[in-house]
C-alpha cells in the first residue's frame, strides 16, 4: 500500500499540496483526477522520490520515502508527461541505454517491446516516430526495470483516439502483471475506463477518494465540485 | 551502466552535425585563413615596397644607386602610377666634391602609407645610399693607402651579418602558422558549449533528466558521463588542428606548423585546456534556461575571453595594463602554454603552471555546475 498522510508542499507562497492524505492499494490502478495545476504532477514527483515535501509522511510498500528514497526509486518508475527519451537515438538505442543503466533483464527488455508494439520500429530514429509511437516508447522505457509501481503522468496528451485506446489497454494489462499503477489525467472517461479507484484533487487538496463505482453514482456532484473549486 | 551513459553521449554528439562543424570546421578554416593572411607579417624577407626611381642626374653615381636599388629584393620596381614610393635622384647628385648636401634624394610617398612603413623604407634606402658612399670613399682612399681602402671594403651593412636575431631563445623563426594554430585551437575548444548546452537543456526540457534521476542516476554520474566523450572529442580537435597546420596550410604556399617542444607537454596542456573548456561549458549549460540562452551566453563569453586573452589581438602588442588583464582569461593561459611549446620548445615543466591553472578552473566550474544541477533537479528545474 502507498499511504500519503497530511502531505504539504509549498513553492514560495503557492500551496502545491495542502495536507493531502490518500491511500493506494497494492496491485490496483489508481486515478488522480484534477485540472491543470491541481497538484497531480507534484504528488507524482514526491511519490517517486524526485521532489521533497514540507510536512506530513509517505510510506510506499512499507518504506519511508525520506529514509528509503533509493530503494523506492528502484521499485518504481515514472512515465513523465513529456516524452522523456533521446530523439536523435533510434528506438533500440533508447531502449538499450535505459535498460543498461537500470540493469534490466533481457526478459523485461523484450516484454517492454512486445507490450508496446515497438518491434517494427526498433531501428527508426525516435524523433521521426508518430505521436502515438513516441508515447508507446515513452511507456516502454518506464517498464524496463520491472517496477512494482508505475506513475503515469497524463500519458495520452496530444495523441489520436486510436493510439489513446491502445495505450489505455496496455496500461490495463500491467494490473495483470501485479504492478500498481498511479495514473493522472484530467479526462474522466480515461479514469473510468482503466482505474479501480480515483482521487479527485483540486488546489492541492483531496476533494474525494472512492472506487470508480461509487464515483459514478455521484458523478454529477463531483464534477460540479471540481469545476467550482477549480474556478476559484 | 557508466559505459552506456558514455556511449549515449558519443552517439548524441556525433549526430549533432552543426556542433561538429563548429568544433572542427570553424577553427580549421580560421587557421587556414589567418596563417595565409599573416604569412608576410611573420616572413623575414617579406617587407617589400613598390617603387619607381626617377634619375634626373644620369651620372655614374646615380646609375650605380639605381642599379643597387634594382638589385635589392626589398624594392619592386614598378611604373610611377603604381608606385608607393617615387625616388627622385636630383640633378647634381653625382657631384662627389659637393659636400653641401643640397642635392637631397626626393621621396614621394603614397598618402595611405603608415609612418612606420615610411621609416622602414627610409632605412632600406639609406643602406643603398651608404653602401654607395662607402664605395666612393674606398675608391678615393685606395689612391693613398690600399690598407685603409681594404678596411673600408670589409665594412658590411647587411643586417644578417651585423645582427644575430633569435626568436624566443630558439634558432627557429616563428611563422604565421605557429602563431595561428594555438590561437584557434584554444578558441575552437571553448565552442564545446554548443553541443553540451543542446544536450543538457534537451535533457531538462524533455524530462529525460527527471527520468534519469528517478532511475537513481546521480548528478556526479550524469556530469562525468558527459565529460568523457567531450574530453575525447577535444583531444581529437587539437590534433586535427595541428594536422591542418602541418599538412593543409603548406598547400597554400604558407609555412607548415613545426612542433618545437615536448609532445608530452602538448598532451598535458591540451587535456587541461579541455577540462577548462568543458567546465565552463557545463556551468553555462546547467545555468541557462534554453539552448538559445546558453549558446548566446556561451558565444559572448567565448568572444570576450578570447578578446581579453589574446586570441583576437596578440598579447604582445597590448598595453601593459591589458596584458595584466589578459591573465584572468583561461584562454590566455592555454594560449601561453601552446606558444611556449610551439615557439620556445617548451617542455612539461614550462607549461605546468598554465596546465594546473586550467585544470583547477575547470574542476571548480564542474563542481559549481553539479551543485546547480542538483538544486535544479530537487526543485523540479
Amino acid at each position: 500500500m502507498i499511504k500519503v498522510s497530511n502531505v504539504s508542499k509549498n513553492y514560495g507562497d503557492l500551496k502545491a499540496l495542502d495536507s493531502l492524505s490518500l491511500e493506494i492499494k497494492k496491485g490496483s490502478i489508481f486515478g488522480l483526477l484534477g485540472v491543470n495545476g491541481a497538484g497531480k504532477s507534484t504528488l507524482l514527483s514526491i511519490l517517486n522520490g524526485l521532489s521533497g515535501f514540507d510536512s506530513g509522511s509517505i510510506e510506499v510498500f512499507g518504506l519511508d520515502i525520506k529514509k528509503d528514497k533509493k530503494k523506492i526509486k528502484e521499485i518504481s518508475s515514472i512515465v513523465p508527461q513529456n516524452l522523456a527519451f533521446y530523439e536523435k537515438l533510434t528506438v533500440r538505442e533508447n531502449l538499450d541505454f535505459f535498460s543498461k543503466i537500470q540493469n534490466a533483464t533481457k526478459e523485461n527488455y523484450d516484454r517492454a517491446i512486445e507490450i508496446n508494439d515497438l518491434s517494427k520500429i526498433l531501428d527508426q530514429e525516435a524523433g521521426t516516430l508518430s505521436g502515438g509511437q513516441k508515447r508507446r516508447l515513452n511507456i516502454a522505457i518506464g517498464i524496463l526495470n520491472n517496477p512494482q509501481i508505475i506513475y503515469f503522468d497524463e500519458p495520452t496528451v496530444g495523441i489520436d483516439p486510436k493510439s489513446r485506446n491502445e495505450i489505455l489497454d496496455s496500461i490495463k494489462s500491467y494490473k495483470d502483471l501485479g504492478i500498481t499503477v498511479v495514473y493522472t489525467s484530467h479526462y474522466m472517461n480515461e479514469i473510468e475506463k482503466i482505474c479501480d479507484e480515483v482521487a479527485i484533487i483540486s488546489n492541492g487538496k483531496l476533494v474525494e477518494q472512492s472506487s470508480i463505482e461509487n464515483l459514478q453514482t455521484n458523478l454529477e456532484e463531483h464534477f460540479l465540485d471540481v469545476t467550482e473549486v477549480g474556478n476559484v | 551502466m557508466f559505459s552506456a551513459m558514455v556511449k549515449k553521449e558519443f552517439l548524441l554528439v556525433l549526430r549533432d552535425r552543426q556542433a561538429l562543424m563548429a568544433l572542427f570546421i570553424m577553427p580549421a578554416i580560421f587557421i587556414l585563413i589567418m596563417s595565409v593572411a599573416m604569412r608576410d607579417i611573420f616572413s623575414q624577407d617579406a617587407v617589400s615596397f613598390d617603387i619607381a626611381v626617377v634619375d634626373l642626374d644620369k651620372s655614374e653615381i646615380s646609375i650605380d644607386l639605381k642599379t643597387d636599388i634594382d638589385d635589392d629584393k626589398s624594392f619592386n620596381i614598378v611604373d610611377i602610377d603604381e608606385a608607393e614610393f617615387i625616388v627622385e635622384i636630383p640633378k647634381g647628385y653625382g657631384d662627389i666634391d659637393d659636400s653641401s648636401n643640397k642635392h637631397k634624394i626626393g621621396i614621394k610617398v603614397d598618402g595611405s602609407l603608415k609612418s612606420d612603413m615610411i621609416e622602414i623604407f627610409k632605412a632600406k634606402l639609406l643602406k643603398s645610399v651608404v653602401n654607395l658612399r662607402l664605395d666612393i670613399i674606398k675608391t678615393r682612399l685606395s689612391e693613398f693607402s690600399d690598407e685603409a681602402a681594404s678596411s673600408i671594403g670589409s665594412v658590411s651593412l647587411s643586417a644578417t651579418e651585423l645582427f644575430d636575431v633569435k626568436y624566443n631563445q630558439s634558432d627557429d623563426i616563428p611563422n604565421s602558422t605557429q602563431q595561428s594554430v594555438p590561437t584557434w585551437i584554444v578558441f575552437g575548444m571553448f565552442f564545446i558549449i554548443i553541443p553540451m548546452s543542446t544536450i543538457y537543456i534537451n535533457e531538462r526540457k524533455q524530462n529525460t533528466l527527471t527520468r534519469l534521476s528517478s532511475m537513481n542516476i546521480s548528478v556526479f554520474s550524469m556530469t562525468l558521463s558527459k565529460i568523457v566523450p567531450y574530453l575525447f572529442i577535444a583531444q581529437i580537435q587539437v590534433w586535427v588542428m595541428i594536422a591542418v597546420g602541418m599538412f593543409v596550410v603548406p598547400l597554400f604556399d604558407t609555412p607548415a606548423l613545426e612542433i618545437n617542444g615536448s609532445v608530452l607537454a602538448l598532451f598535458v596542456l591540451s587535456f587541461s585546456l579541455s577540462i577548462s573548456a568543458i567546465g565552463l561549458s557545463t556551468l553555462i549549460a546547467v545555468s541557462a534556461n534554453s539552448t538559445e540562452q546558453a549558446t548566446t551566453i556561451g558565444g559572448i563569453s567565448n568572444i570576450l575571453l578570447g578578446a581579453i586573452g589574446g586570441v583576437m589581438v596578440p598579447k604582445f602588442i597590448m598595453p601593459e595594463s591589458m596584458q595584466t588583464l589578459a591573465n584572468i582569461s583561461p584562454m590566455s593561459w592555454g594560449l601561453d602554454g601552446f606558444l611556449d611549446i610551439f615557439l620556445k620548445g617548451g617542455d612539461l615543466a614550462m607549461v605546468l603552471n598554465e596546465s594546473l591553472a586550467l585544470m583547477l578552473f575547470g574542476l571548480i566550474a564542474l563542481m559549481v555546475s553539479m551543485i546547480i544541477l542538483h538544486r535544479r533537479i530537487e526543485g523540479g528545474f
